[in-house]
């Protein structure tokens, strides 16, 4: 016992408690495995892109992601084209269009150009893989800013409609 | 003696563990997700073709053609045959389902209850029908335009079997009234 003693007086720090760290590890571990998502599709929710809530229980599927915030669109992560800000004459809160200069028409050109390309490399890769389940169906994942006026809105979704893009998905978080 | 034996035996060796957990963490919290996201099915009226999941309309029954109508002023349901009136007296004119507060500033001010109710009527009218079709004015906002997709996809108030009883679940979004 003595022989002991003196031992662990030379080492004091030889011995770490680790049980309480692992009481937390463990927790943590669980709340983690909880919330483990296998899903396709992720958002990258930010001060220019919230997405409302809604009651649907539809899970998402992968499809090209097209995502219209309170700054730019983006196709797939790339950015497409800067939207304007401006104070609505009526309320006096910001909101945004697609610059008139980009516009043909309802048709805002650089979006069709860059949808156009995605239609095109999916209709290939459907052909070439032979299974339907690749084949191009023309859905499209639509994430939306929630303060988006429809102006803006129609005017993409009849864009991507011009691309050969016909099923819209938009992306909404789950409500309770 | 014998006491110190049974300490030795409780005395784990939790390093290999603790290194694996450590290793575990850093990659759950880059698969986890906070939060869960669901998706609302729409078409374009005229270039989408219709899902597989949409029924087809009997023949001998002209079709609903329901339509909602959202402006700054609130929702006017209409269908093929005529625009449902206010049955309110002195709103001649108005929308159907009138904005809590006038001009309806926030997405609140919309009465979902409301439209939900008259939806509940012609549901039980048209028990076929599924489709409905938005049409949104140039500056109402996405948010109320997907909460009104809610309105008309179920009703949670009105339960049949435990479920919340579906209204139109087909949405399509038309060009709308600039």
């Amino acid at each position: 016992m003595g022989m002991k003693k003196k031992s662990r007086r030379t080492e004091p720090s030889g011995e770490l408690n680790i049980t309480s760290m692992m009481d937390m590890m463990t927790i943590i571990l669980v709340f983690l495995l909880k919330s483990y998502s296998t899903s396709d599709v992720s958002v990258a929710p930010s001060e220019d892109l919230v997405i409302p809530v809604s009651s649907s229980q539809k899970p998402p599927k992968l499809a090209v992601n097209l995502v219209v915030s309170r700054k730019e669109i983006l196709v797939d992560g790339k950015s497409v084209l800067r939207l304007t800000t401006y104070a609505d004459p009526d309320t006096g809160e910001p909101t945004v269009a697609v610059p008139t200069d980009e516009k043909r028409g309802q048709l805002i050109k650089k979006l069709y150009d860059h949808l156009l390309e995605k239609a095109e490399t999916a209709k290939d890769l459907g052909a070439r893989s032979g299974s339907s389940e690749l084949d191009f169906k023309g859905q499209i994942l639509l994430q939306c800013d929630k303060r988006l006026p429809f102006g803006v809105l129609r005017e993409v979704m009849y864009t991507a409609g011009q691309a050969q893009f016909g099923e819209f998905r938009f992306v909404v978080i789950k409500g309770t | 003696m014998a006491s110190k034996k049974g300490e030795d035996a409780e005395d784990l060796n939790l390093v290999p563990i603790m290194n694996l957990v450590t290793i575990l963490i850093p990659f759950l919290l880059m698969a986890a997700e906070f939060v869960s996201l669901s998706v609302i099915d729409s078409t374009l009226p005229a270039i989408g073709a219709p899902t597989d999941a949409t029924p087809q309309d009997e023949p001998d029954k002209p079709p609903l053609n329901l339509s909602v109508i959202i402006t700054n002023a609130g929702y006017t349901i209409a269908g093929s045959a005529a625009v449902l009136k206010n049955r309110n007296e002195g709103s001649e004119g108005g929308p159907t389902v009138p904005c809590k507060e006038a001009g309806c500033p926030s997405v609140e001010s919309y009465n979902i209850k409301e439209l939900r109710a008259l939806l509940n009527q012609i549901k039980d009218e048209y028990p076929e029908e599924e489709n409905v079709i938005l049409v949104p004015e140039s500056s109402v906002k996405y948010s109320v335009i997907v909460q009104t997709m809610d309105g008309t996809r179920d009703d949670p108030d009105n339960k049949e079997d435990g479920k919340a009883r579906l209204l139109f679940p087909y949405v399509v979004i038309a060009g709308g009234a600039s």
